[in-house]
């Protein structure tokens, strides 16, 4: 059995918010009933439970199983995936791995983070010893340093970025689950001259940390055509790497592990980049989506300003990209952000994009960016190609 | 000229350090620069870990004394911070390559807007911390 051997038959979303009035759980039931009643299932036919990353759970070492059973969930498979931005994608991936390996055959991935009501987060890593004592902010001070020398090395238009993040604008003011306040459209020079966070990188290429919950139901696909599914969306190749080139002291910071994920994704799904229908890069910053469009071949490493400006991102252009806004235009849901443009994949592919759905829904990429090491790009580089049924 | 703000007066202490990267702190009493090197694989690495990240084989591993003359490979302005560095922007953070064929991460004291550049030319900068340790900041050379 291999990854496509697996389905996801529903898949769920709360809306973004700045800071959610419900618990995180509450979240997650929204998510569940949202996929039963969708589904039709009975909850005792779901015999896995895949979480992402959550800043809320993150102090309980029990976060997984405590979540079952808040949610009365009886499972042969209980994990959570902590790598960051990639766990959304990550745990899907997890969960067919699960499914082929016989551990379960139903499992309800979710992905929910109230960071913004509740962050219990408490990291041990590198950062207490030797970036927190620099006054290191944290994401936006790394991406200040690897935009500066992309500069360096290959010249940066700036207005380039903007237009990626004037097409991912355009998606929220059409997506109701966006987060309210980022509902307004914005120009290339609103984003040029918006106010700098740590040079170059200015308040509209940050996200803006949310509240919400997103999931969806992933079955073998023997399982999906039985229970009379018949439309539905199938992961047909997946590539992930952690800790890309850490046995280095000096690499270059261009150079991210979406390179060796995605050739693994593409090898699987027998695509190629110019293959693409539309585009779900993971977006915690614009600049980290162009060096994406660099390392998985939409065109050549420094070329990726070039290439955006004879693209259009709208999600009635040649390539769309995050439909729905991403998460720097709809919000991130903490560690589970990862979420929102995977879901909204799936949603395109499912062909319930409503005002904004894509024409060629022949497949769709999604990738996932986790964690923020030590004057580098990225722990994680996750990437997922996904197909209609059929 | 445009002054950026270098943080020396901002409070701050010598972190919580590791069991295996307590040489390096305790080198800072003295302003040493020591960088774990290892014997093996004759290379230096950094931030100090917890085994060699080229074999990994701590029993390799080993402290030695580094100059710091460094060279800036890039920087950030930082325009907003949270305490105790709150209120004390704009301030630089760099990564400087080391000859060693390392990169530190550091503040930067006495460089200018406008003299900051990658490639630019650094040295070290011990910032008095309390307990007697220092903090390793960036100079122009």
């Amino acid at each position: 059995m291999a990854i496509s051997d697996t389905a996801i038959v529903a898949y769920a979303e709360t809306k973004i918010v700045l800071k959610s009035d419900k618990d995180v759980w509450a979240l997650g039931a929204e998510v569940l009933e949202e996929l039963l009643n969708k589904t039709g299932l009975d909850k005792s036919e779901i015999d896995g439970l895949a979480l992402s990353s959550s800043q809320t759970g993150a102090g309980n070492c029990f976060w997984a199983q405590s979540t079952a059973d808040q949610l009365a969930l009886e499972v042969d498979y209980c994990q959570t995936t902590d790598i960051g931005g990639c766990s959304p994608a990550g745990a899907l991936a997890r969960a067919a791995a699960a499914i082929i390996a016989g551990m379960c055959e139903t499992v309800f991935c979710l992905f929910s983070d109230t960071q913004n009501r509740e962050n219990n987060s408490r990291p041990r890593h590198y950062q207490a010893e030797w970036t927190a004592p620099l006054g290191l902010l944290g994401p936006p001070t790394s991406f200040g340093f690897i935009t500066n020398r992309y500069e360096h090395q290959f010249g940066l238009d700036y207005a380039m970025l903007g237009k990626l993040a004037v097409a991912q604008r355009n998606g929220a003011v059409l997506n109701d689950l966006a987060c309210e306040k980022l509902r307004t459209p914005i120009t290339i020079e609103d984003y040029v001259n918006s106010r700098m966070i740590a040079d170059p990188i200015r308040l509209l290429d940050s996200v803006m940390v949310c509240d919400g919950a997103s999931g969806l139901i992933l079955m073998s696909r023997k399982k999906a055509e039985k229970k009379g599914f018949t439309k539905a969306v199938i992961p047909v190749g997946y590539g992930e790497r952690t800790s890309y080139q850490f046995s280095e002291n000096i690499v270059d910071v261009t150079d991210t592990g979406h390179l060796p994920a995605g050739a693994k994704a593409f090898k699987q799904a027998g695509i190629t980049a110019k293959d693409v229908a539309s585009f779900h890069p993971y977006d915690d910053f614009i600049i980290a989506m162009m060096l994406q469009m660099e390392m998985l071949g939409f065109c050549k490493k420094g070329q990726g300003c070039d290439y955006i400006r004879e693209h259009d991102f709208n999600f009635n252009g040649d390539l769309p990209l995050n439909t729905g806004g991403g998460q720097i235009s709809a919000g991130q849901v903490g560690l589970a952000g990862g979420g929102t443009n995977l879901i909204e994949a799936v949603r395109q592919l499912f062909g319930e994009g409503g005002k904004r759905q894509v024409k060629n829904t022949r497949n769709a990429l999604v990738t996932g960016i986790g964690g923020i090491p030590y004057a580098r790009n990225w722990s994680t580089s996750a990437v997922l190609v996904l197909t209609p049924n059929g | 000229m445009t002054a950026i703000n270098d943080t020396l007066h901002i409070e701050r202490q010598a972190p919580a350090f590791r069991s295996y990267s307590e040489p390096y702190w305790n080198g800072t009493k003295e302003k040493k620069l020591l960088v774990q090197y290892d014997k093996a694989a004759n290379r230096y690495q950094w931030y100090p870990r917890a085994t060699s990240r080229f074999n990994g084989k701590a029993s390799n591993l080993e402290w030695r004394e580094v100059k710091g003359a460094g060279e800036i490979y890039s920087f950030t302005t930082v325009r907003r911070a949270r305490p105790p560095f709150q209120g004390h922007e704009p301030f630089f953070l760099a990564v400087v390559t080391l000859p060693e064929g390392v990169q530190i991460m550091g503040n930067t004291v006495g460089i200018t807007k406008e003299e900051m550049k990658i490639g630019l030319k650094v040295k070290p900068y011990w910032h008095p911390l309390p307990g007697g340790y220092h903090m390793l900041m960036w100079q122009k050379a």
